[in-house]
């Protein structure tokens, strides 16, 4: 997988206008900046360690990469048609405070299952650097859009991108299951 | 608050289960060493050696449970097996095992039809299949190389000639010649007579080199890589172990970009194949979701098809990212047929020990080339484990 291809699988899978809509905001309709952005940072630190010990932990599970590469891809697809099916995000309580950063800006906003499996998959692969660069551009326009104000119209964009972005994914999810078949 | 959180650890709880259970349960490898695989080779040979008659036609199979011996046969098998034993003597040095697979070639030459210029060999006085003349002349040319005894070699050019006349303009390969209308049955392709009839030709060439064998199977393995499977009428490419074979042992001035191509991805193929094989476990859910632990001969000729592609995976820059996963499948492939082999002591237990010692059973039944295939395998994946005991 080349790095257009790792920034594409992120941006399908961590789905920046979708987050968007659930991210913790102010009375007035824009996000909580500083919440949100600590929140990518810790997400971004989940990435980092799952791509840094996917090697290990596969090896513990005594599953091949290239086979977990194939599981990522059908994890990948059923979250882009729950995506599809529901372009909004389900309600979540926040965390009082800063603690909202952990949730649910980091969790589960970012951390998503198929970015758990994407960041499994591409540390095995394409090494934690690779991984941490595509998911770091990918939660970094999450926290831009946090500066956006939530009005009907931008929901609607909001939700129609977030649509276009499970596409993505779901071209991503092949990619790693050709991939997965046909690695050795 | 606590109510989300019981609701999200119970997905991810209810999901990593289903993925773990159907997706990607662990793949064991058993762990083996270089004299248990020998073990097992001979063990396995001593199968398909002690089954012979008087003819020198082998046991086709044998099932457990009635406890029948079957009666069907089937040329490409037999000469598949006599191809196998050659290996296992040039192995070894095992003399009983040439001994045998000169019983097999026996077999084999009295049932040769000769033509102008060219000879094969068939059970049926109708025709004579392409695949078990080629795997004939694999024989008689992995035994040239292993001996040196030129005895064949005027068999093998007759042969070499036939398969050469079954190769139709596009690389194609007619699975099979008819004797009375006296040319190859047009339109009819086997699903691996072509890969052998490559292999068989790259053989040849490496045995009686300066011919023009090998640059005869040229064609036929391009075909194979751009063509076959689309021509054929195959809807995904056919993991094909004797095309492997062709191009493990063709000269290094003849692998292009295409041929390398085709080798990378019959890698991928075996290698999932072997992976998938490593997951199964034959019981409770995952027998359920994998069903039962593979065939012996489609095990074995994956591991086969894999073993064959190795050297080129040291020889080859484009494929020398493959090495290691390469000798990873075939040393678990190794390890995993190793203990699914039938023990001498769990055969004294069985009606016939005789027929189940050293064999590969798949639901009560063995089969021939069961033996034959993780045989090949088996012994391609030897010097893996042999290397990696050196490394401790």
């Amino acid at each position: 997988m080349n790095g257009i291809l790792l920034a594409a699988a992120y941006l399908g899978a961590v789905a920046p206008p979708r987050a968007r809509l659930g991210l913790p905001e102010r009375p007035d309709g824009r996000g909580r900046m500083g919440v949100i952005g600590g929140g990518a940072v810790l997400a971004l630190a989940g990435v980092w360690a799952l791509a840094g010990w996917s090697g290990p932990l596969l090896d513990a599970l005594e599953v091949a990469p290239e086979t977990f590469r194939l599981a990522a891809g059908i994890v990948m697809a059923v979250a882009a048609m729950v995506v599809l099916a529901r372009p909004r995000p389900a309600e979540e309580p926040e965390a009082k405070g800063a603690l909202a950063a952990l949730w649910p800006v980091a969790y589960p906003r970012l951390l998503r299952a198929e970015v758990v499996a994407l960041a499994l998959t591409t540390g095995a692969k394409e090494g934690a650097a690779a991984t941490v660069a595509a998911a770091g551009a990918a939660f970094a326009i999450t926290v831009a859009l946090g500066a956006l104000r939530r009005t009907p119209f931008s929901d609607r964009v909001l939700e129609g991108i977030g649509r276009l972005a499970a596409v993505l994914l779901v071209l991503a999810a092949v990619f790693l299951m050709i991939d997965g078949i046909r690695d050795v | 608050m606590k109510r989300r959180l019981a609701v999200h650890a119970a997905f991810w709880a209810a999901g990593l289960l289903v993925v773990r259970v159907a997706l990607v349960p662990a793949e064991a490898c058993p762990p083996v060493t270089a004299a248990r695989v020998e073990q097992a080779i001979v063990e396995a040979a001593d199968w398909l050696a002690g089954g012979m008659d008087a003819e020198g036609q082998y046991v086709y199979g044998y099932d457990l449970g009635a406890d029948e011996v079957s009666t069907g046969y089937n040329a490409a098998r037999h000469a598949g097996v006599t191809m196998s034993l050659v290996q296992v003597y040039a192995a070894t040095g095992e003399e009983r095992f040439l001994a045998a697979a000169d019983r097999g070639l026996g077999y084999m030459a009295d049932r040769l039809e000769q033509g102008d210029g060219w000879a094969a060999w068939g059970r049926s006085a109708a025709d004579r299949p392409t695949g078990a003349n080629a795997l004939y002349l694999a024989a008689m040319a992995l035994r040239r190389e292993a001996t040196g005894d030129p005895v064949h070699d005027e068999v093998m050019r007759r042969v070499g000639a036939f398969l050469v006349g079954q190769i139709e303009p596009g690389g194609a390969v007619s699975a099979s010649f008819d004797l009375l209308a006296g040319a190859p049955v047009p339109g009819v392709h086997g699903a691996f007579a072509t890969g052998e009839a490559a292999w068989a030709l790259v053989l040849l060439g490496r045995v009686l080199p300066g011919e023009g064998w090998t640059e005869a199977a040229l064609p036929v393995i391009d075909y194979v890589a751009t063509a076959r499977d689309r021509e054929e009428g195959y809807i995904s490419r056919l993991p094909d172990h004797w095309a492997a074979y062709a191009l493990g042992d063709l000269p290094p001035e003849h692998l292009d970009e295409t041929r390398l191509g085709l080798a990378a991805r019959l890698a991928g193929y075996f290698g999932m194949r072997l992976r998938f094989e490593a997951g199964r476990t034959g019981e409770g859910v995952n027998l359920a979701l994998r069903w039962y632990p593979g065939p012996p001969a489609g095990v074995g000729t994956a591991g086969e098809g894999i073993g064959a592609l190795h050297a080129l995976t040291a020889t080859q820059p484009s494929l020398a990212g493959l090495r290691a996963n390469v000798e990873e499948r075939m040393a678990c492939t190794a390890g995993i047929m190793v203990e699914r082999q039938v023990t001498a002591a769990q055969a004294a237990a069985l009606p016939r020990p005789d027929l189940a010692a050293g064999a590969w059973f798949y639901r009560g039944y063995t089969q021939m080339d069961g033996q034959q295939h993780v045989v090949s395998a088996l012994l391609a994946a030897l010097p893996i484990v042999e290397a990696r005991e050196g490394r401790g």
